[in-house]
């Protein structure tokens, strides 16, 4: 299963913002998962929790999961749609030239940190 | 004392990845590489397609193969047995290969810059590889009769990111409830710009199509004639 693969990634980027930002833990974050991102949403949060215990950063974080629908736009009658399965045509007017608008991504929506006192100096005398 | 401060991020988490995968591909497009991602089930056949595959291509241009497993370099042995560069990339129990591990594999190629074709053989499974861009120009989706025609519906991520499809092992389909039709319907209904192909390996039907297609392909992104 390719979920820690992704928290390995996920820890990357978690890491970059919190040196960005000065900061000494991250809090919190949310993840949004569609039907087509190919994660089992159990699987990555077993291995959030196997990070979290090895990683002082995410000691204290909570890992939020957002389960989006898929939708699709069509290019025929312009609406947005929730398909049935994953077959890819348009709820209303039936045409199979759709766009997928939602559901295919893995993103990091956004992220909690918890900032210390001198790091905030910091970043207010930079300014 | 400290304060919370909350950020925007919205990137992609696999964007790192990405990154990888696209400086491979203008490397590749600059060279003339057509590269191949080839994605299945344990068992459906990937390395048979390639040895069948192979003779087609080898005499007529420069035709080098990654081959991604988990431990063994078995598939590497029998592609190398028919004269072509073979790199091996174990990956060490991941499920999948990456872009930096197909970067790495790339790199200790012979001829690296002056490849015409690269087929890069995925880890055996249907799941994972497909969350992971390889700076391929096209990716191929294989399935085999004896695995059963539901499975598009069942590994509808595999299959929505492929350009290409393979029913494999198709001498066996008076052996099997395999509904061609059905998975014809169902992997177009997820993917609707899917080429679909009809192989068996065994006995050559197909394979004449298959390797057209492939040529054409290369020919028509790289915009010049096939030699």
């Amino acid at each position: 299963m390719h979920e820690l693969s992704i928290m390995q990634a996920l820890f990357e980027q978690l890491q970059g913002i919190a040196r960005e930002y000065g900061a000494r833990r991250v809090l919190k974050f949310r993840v949004e998962v569609g039907p087509l991102s190919n994660v089992v949403p159990e699987l990555l949060y077993d291995a959030f929790m196997a990070f979290r215990a090895a990683e002082p950063l995410l000691e204290k974080a909570e890992m939020d999961l957002i389960r989006v629908p898929l939708r699709l736009r069509c290019a025929d009658c312009g609406e947005v749609t929730e398909p049935q399965g994953f077959r890819m045509v348009c709820g209303s007017c039936g045409s199979k030239r759709v766009e997928v608008v939602q559901g295919e991504d893995l993103l990091l929506r956004d992220v909690e940190l918890e900032i210390p006192e001198e790091a905030l100096n910091e970043q207010n005398s930079e300014s | 004392m400290s304060k919370i401060r909350r950020v925007e991020v919205l990137k992609h988490i696999l964007e790192s990845n990405e990154q990888i995968a696209a400086s491979l591909k203008a490397l590749w497009s600059k060279n003339q590489t057509f590269v191949v991602n080839l994605l299945s089930s344990p068992g459906s056949g990937k390395t048979t397609l390639l040895e069948a595959t192979l003779p087609h291509l080898k005499d007529r241009y420069r035709v080098a193969v990654l081959e991604g497993d988990l431990e063994t370099e078995r598939d590497a042995e029998r592609i190398h047995a028919l004269g072509i560069e073979t790199v091996q990339i174990t990956t060490g129990g991941t499920c999948h290969l990456e872009a930096h591990m197909v970067k790495q594999g790339w790199e200790v190629l012979n001829d690296k810059d002056r490849m015409d074709f690269l087929f890069v053989e995925n880890v055996g499974n249907l799941v994972c590889p497909a969350s992971f861009d390889l700076g391929e120009h096209l990716r191929v989706v294989l399935l085999s009769v004896p695995e059963g025609d539901d499975k598009p519906a069942k590994y509808p991520v595999a299959f929505r990111s492929a350009q290409a499809l393979v029913i494999t092992k198709i001498d066996l389909l008076p052996y099997f409830d395999f509904d061609l039709d059905r998975v014809k319907e169902e992997a177009l209904a997820i993917q609707p710009n899917l080429q679909i192909f009809e192989v068996s390996a065994k006995t050559g039907e197909g394979i004449r199509d298959w390797v057209a297609y492939l040529e054409a392909v290369r020919a028509r992104l790289f915009d010049r004639p096939s030699p």
